[in-house]
């Protein structure tokens, strides 16, 4: 029938297309339709130059939307590279020029720094947050301060009085000093990213980290390792996991992937894509 | 059950790692998510080979060969510091059903691509008519070790057995390795590439079909490294044509490691 030796494969291959061209565009159709059941809301999209990821172009604001649209994710939760890379400034002040120019359902995520010595503004932690403000970034191995609560826990007590989600790169913190915040602050939640190295190598500490803590959160860009989601649906809830693509470094296809043909409930699928991080931003109090 | 016709997984391995935490590493885990992304067949190494080189894994990679009803080919591992005992493991599996070709892993051995030793493995390939799949990955500022598996190492072997089709693994990594891949993709017609790993950037397979041939391009996962389905949906949703999918999912793999051979 078909003849896979020589040069010619490529055209020997015709008829097998003709036959299997039909399963693939079935399952493109069962992709599409259950990527729009989703109602994509997410927590990880990026303005700026994504240092460290040399294939990744920076998008500006219309183009992020266009991807956005790209891959039906109806909303979510804008930061800017700057807040990482420059300063905390920086970046809150460019999300604070490009927030009136958001399309309904986007919001923006603030770079943090301890309320301690006071920094120059903008800042979360002075006066009333931001309209557009729905979370709050820190960046403590990069900004060098240290995650305990001397340090931080003035601004921690301000995200609780205003119910504002801490987000939290792992490649941020220390194990044992984000396990210790965690129990000093029950009420606070804590949105642990799963960028921008592999979380995969230090699992066994999330997964313990998870049991011990209630209050912390999974971001699923990088939450790929084999099984992770039905694992932790199964031992912890599925509204322990939100949502991110970190678009535009990665395909948020991956991360839309992981949800799509996970072996858990419909309804699950949904809190994971949209429906944790909504119910937490709708508790914020500006 | 699946499909008579669906899904090659062209890059997995089985059983523990305890680098890492899986729930799910066993081949039966493996073929219990093949079964459900309808993925017909899998190209495995598994990790003991990878520390100890083929003799340590052929045997039981066969029987997962058996076990599976010849759904998970396998790899011979080509360590170059155990020339010898790999090679000789690897004559004996020649006529073992389910025995695909040879994997090798500079930077897991720390012998870099271009090597003398790795000479006697790419004239047994030539020789057998096996396809070759390598590591490949950038200049890592994580990982030193990246650097022995660089695709351009890849290219005096490439270029002197030119009858071996040669799989360069992780489209090259997430840096300078992308452009040399594409290179040596659109160089030599014996160079293919998988996308298994976390080589996740922003509209991947689109830029590698615009940039060479679809028919190089080839679906993988790392399970269990990683979960097949954050690679999967992306090559169903991703913007190219319903044929060129067919191709990556499918048709390349069966070309390049001859599966379905005894079926043809």
């Amino acid at each position: 029938m078909l003849n896979y030796c020589g040069k010619d494969h490529r055209f020997s291959f015709r008829l097998e297309l003709s036959m299997t061209a039909k399963w693939v565009r079935e399952r493109i159709e069962r992709y599409r339709e259950a990527v729009n059941r989703l109602e994509l809301f997410d927590c990880s999209l990026w303005l700026g130059y994504p240092e460290g990821f040399p294939l990744a172009r920076e998008l500006q604001l219309d183009e992020l939307k266009k991807e956005m649209e790209n891959h039906n994710i109806k909303g979510g939760l804008v930061s800017h590279w700057l807040g990482n890379t420059l300063s905390a400034q920086a970046g809150n002040k460019v999300l604070l020029a490009r927030s009136p120019m958001f399309k309904a359902h986007m919001y923006s995520i603030w770079t943090g720094l301890p309320l301690y010595p006071t920094d120059a503004p903008p800042l979360p932690g002075m006066g009333t947050p931001d309209k557009c403000m729905r979370g709050v970034r820190i960046f403590p191995s990069s900004h060098n301060f240290i995650l305990e609560d001397w340090v931080i826990g003035s601004l921690c007590e301000w995200l609780l009085l205003h119910n504002l989600p801490l987000f939290v790169w792992h490649t941020e913190v220390t194990w044992t000093s984000l396990h210790r915040l965690a129990l000093r602050y029950p009420n606070l939640i804590i949105i642990l990213e799963t960028q921008t190295k592999k979380i995969l190598y230090h699992t066994r500490v999330l997964f313990a980290l998870m049991r011990e803590c209630p209050n912390i959160y999974i971001e699923t860009s990088n939450f790929v390792g084999s099984g992770y989601i039905e694992h932790t649906v199964h031992e912890f809830g599925a509204q322990r996991l939100i949502f991110g693509s970190f678009l535009p470094v990665n395909d948020p296809f991956v991360a839309i992937g992981m949800i799509i043909d996970s072996e858990i409930h419909e309804n699950d699928k949904k809190l994971i894509a949209s429906g944790n991080l909504k119910r937490i931003i709708r508790e914020v109090a500006i | 059950m699946v499909d008579s016709l669906g899904i090659v997984d062209a890059h997995v391995h089985i059983d523990p790692n305890s680098r890492f935490y899986t729930p799910t590493p066993g081949f039966i885990d493996l073929l219990r998510q093949m079964d459900s992304l309808r993925v017909q067949y899998a190209l495995c190494t598994d990790h003991h080979s990878l520390y100890a080189g083929a003799a340590a894994g052929l045997a039981e990679l066969r029987k997962v060969f058996e076990i599976s009803q010849g759904r998970i080919y396998y790899l011979g591992v080509y360590d170059p510091r155990k020339s010898h005992e790999c090679l000789k493991a690897m004559k004996s599996a020649l006529s073992w059903p389910g025995f695909a070709g040879i994997k090798i892993h500079p930077s897991f051995h720390r012998i870099p691509a271009e090597a003398p030793s790795y000479r006697a493995m790419w004239e047994f390939a030539a020789e057998h008519g096996l396809a070759v799949l390598t590591h490949s990955w950038s200049i890592s500022t994580h990982n030193p070790d990246q650097r022995y598996s660089t695709p351009k190492r890849f290219e005096r072997y490439i270029e002197e057995f030119k009858n071996v089709r040669t799989v360069l693994a992780h489209a090259g990594g997430r840096g300078n390795g992308r452009a040399e891949i594409i290179r040596l993709l659109n160089t030599y017609e014996n160079v293919y590439t998988d996308i298994a790993g976390d080589i996740y950037c922003l509209g991947l397979i689109e830029s590698l079909v615009r940039s060479t041939s679809s028919h190089k391009i080839l679906f993988g996962s790392d399970f269990p490294w990683l979960d097949p389905r954050s690679n999967l949906a992306r090559v169903f949703l991703e913007d190219v044509s319903a044929n060129v999918k067919e191709k990556i999912l499918r048709s390349n793999a069966l070309y390049v490691y001859q599966l379905d051979k005894e079926k043809v």
